[in-house]
């Protein structure tokens, strides 16, 4: 059986961030725009979470980090869908071509 | 931590996520992606506490697992997802093939940074094999963190949310967008 490494880790993350990020350009809904971005900090996180274990074992700063971007993108979440609630209430629609105006 | 090497646990924990993750993208229907998404966040934990970061895992699953989703449940619901999916249908023959293009181009650029990474690696970068803390040691080091040498960090983390509520606030008394 392989050994697992840090490297396993840094391409599970980086698989997670593109598959977020294709997410993001691809897909209209603005809600689904919203989720994939949560995958691309999922990503981040677990980039950071694997450099902590393997490369500072003692002050696990990269757990810090993680824990700072899960509070900043329940923030980012909170207020975008804040945004998406009020130009809904104008527009009608989920699709993200038609907010051009924000 | 003793549980790190363990590849019976890795490696289908990532085909999970990665199956999971793939699906809250490609699903047509807002609910089932959203529910891919809440897997990929809870396996995501699980990996977190494979990974021995317990702290992490509780956090990453009562955030992203539990709260998030009910935040994106309610905007979904308020949105009326049929007709989403419906007038989604019709635009699909739209779709911009210069849009993957980019993406696909990122995405090459960001696997050959990190392959280049991997080959330019400097020979002080130590990587540690093997853990000997246990889990009040993680716990200890984290809460120091926290409190002592990034309080600072959080402290404008709680006054940016603070912004944001009183912001949202005084942004809706004065009626929003303007129509």
């Amino acid at each position: 059986m392989i050994e697992i490494t840090l490297y396993h880790y840094l391409f599970l993350g980086l698989i997670l961030f593109v598959i977020g990020f294709l997410g993001s350009i691809l897909c209209k809904n603005v809600i689904k725009v919203l989720i994939s971005i949560e995958l691309i900090l999922t990503g981040v996180n677990i980039n950071f979470i694997s450099f902590a274990t393997y490369c500072d074992g003692i002050e696990f700063d990269g757990y810090v980090a993680a824990l700072f971007y899960v509070s900043i993108g329940a923030i980012e979440l909170a207020l975008a869908l804040y945004i998406f609630y009020l130009m809904y209430s104008k527009k009608q629609t989920s699709n993200i071509d038609k907010y051009g105006e924000l | 931590m003793n549980e790190i090497d363990n590849s019976l646990v890795f490696y289908p924990l990532s085909i999970l996520l990665i199956i999971f993750a793939i699906l809250t993208v490609c699903c047509k229907n807002i609910f089932h992606s959203l529910l891919c998404a809440i897997l990929v966040f809870f396996l995501t934990g699980v990996l977190f506490y494979v990974l021995g970061s317990e702290y992490n895992a509780i956090i990453q699953i009562a955030i992203y697992g539990l709260a998030v989703p009910v935040i994106l449940g309610l905007a979904i619901m308020f949105t009326n997802p049929k007709n989403s999916t419906q007038k989604e249908k019709k635009e699909i023959s739209n779709f911009d093939y210069t849009t993957l293009l980019i993406g696909g181009i990122f995405a090459m650029a960001l696997v050959y940074l990190v392959m280049m990474s991997l080959v330019t690696m400097p020979d002080n970068f130590i990587i540690l094999e093997h853990i000997s803390t246990n889990s009040f040691q993680t716990l200890a080091a984290i809460s120091n963190c926290v409190f002592v040498k990034y309080v600072w960090a959080f402290e404008i983390l709680s006054v940016i949310l603070t912004i944001t509520i009183i912001g949202l606030t005084i942004f809706k008394h004065k009626g929003g967008l303007q129509k």
